[in-house]
């Protein structure tokens, strides 16, 4: 099975933002960016490209399928 | 509802109870207890005393029926606002004291041998009021997908494991007679398909909860 590594933390603290206002950005609860980060949990393609044009980021550079 | 309505309404279920008290008095004291104790309708013939049982009753019958349909109604509204809004329902967790209204069911155990009614049986359902206690305390939560996905997979789990229970107590149950008397396997039935769906109502929303608060050791903000 795909293992599955998140580093949208590095790339969101690289854009100066707060778990909260990321968050507030793409329209979530800062539980799930929270969980996000900790490769707990894995987003729609909507949330995905959501985060992405937040972060300013590929989505194959936030979240890595090893 | 506004504060207003809600006293009009709880003060009418007030009297309805006051008016049923007061019949039950009247009847006990100056007409023989009639309709008070069981008696058999078919030789029932229509006497005047019995006016202020029939009027109470009739009254805190309608009564009922009218809260029922009121907080139908209430519900879709809420339901529909919950839909627009993508927020939870504002629930009080202290509603999940409602939960004791299902030892309520264990009155049947006295009731039957009385009476022979079962359906007391049945106030075991309420144990799924204890939920309230998790719902309330995830009440006015903004729903993004992650909580979406978590309410679909805890209902999932619940109903899964409340149907195995039901499966496995039926398929316990129709081997053959509890006690050597199938009136006693119908109420076994009873009892555990009551408790068995308040597990689910339970579980649904525990696990909910449980799926959403998990490792919350871990979540401060770095």
């Amino acid at each position: 099975m795909a293992e599955f590594e998140c580093r949208l933390k590095k790339y969101r603290q690289m854009k100066d933002l707060t778990q909260e206002q990321l968050a507030e950005k793409v329209g979530v609860r800062r539980e799930t960016i929270m969980r996000l980060e900790k490769a707990q949990y894995n987003p729609s393609l909507k949330l995905a490209i959501d985060i992405s044009r937040v972060v300013e980021v590929p989505i194959e550079e936030i979240f890595v399928f090893k | 509802m506004k504060t207003s309505k809600k006293k009009i309404w709880i003060g009418c279920g007030i009297l309805c109870v006051l008016s049923v008290l007061l019949s039950l008095w009247y009847a006990v004291t100056y007409n023989d207890s009639r309709l008070v104790v069981p008696m058999d309708f078919k030789d029932y013939v229509f006497d005047i005393r019995d006016l202020p049982m029939i009027v109470s009753v009739s009254l805190t019958c309608v009564y009922l029926v009218t809260l029922f349909v009121m907080l139908f109604i209430y519900a879709g509204k809420k339901q529909r606002q919950t839909e627009e809004t993508g927020v939870t329902r504002k629930i009080n967790p202290k509603l999940g004291y409602l939960g004791i209204l299902g030892f309520l069911g264990f009155s049947g155990f006295w009731i039957y041998p009385v009476d022979g009614t079962i359906s007391a049986f049945a106030f075991f359902l309420f144990f799924g009021f204890f939920g309230f206690f998790y719902e309330g305390k995830m009440s006015g939560t903004f729903m993004d997908e992650r909580f979406r996905e978590n309410i679909a997979r805890a209902k999932l789990k619940a109903y899964r494991i409340t149907f195995w229970v039901m499966f496995a107590a039926l398929v316990i149950l129709c081997q053959g007679k509890l006690f050597g008397n199938l009136e006693y396997t119908l109420i076994a039935a009873i009892i555990t398909l009551s408790l068995a769906l308040a597990l689910g109502i339970f579980l649904s929303e525990y696990l909910m909860y449980r799926y959403d608060h998990g490792n919350q050791i871990d979540e401060g903000e770095e």
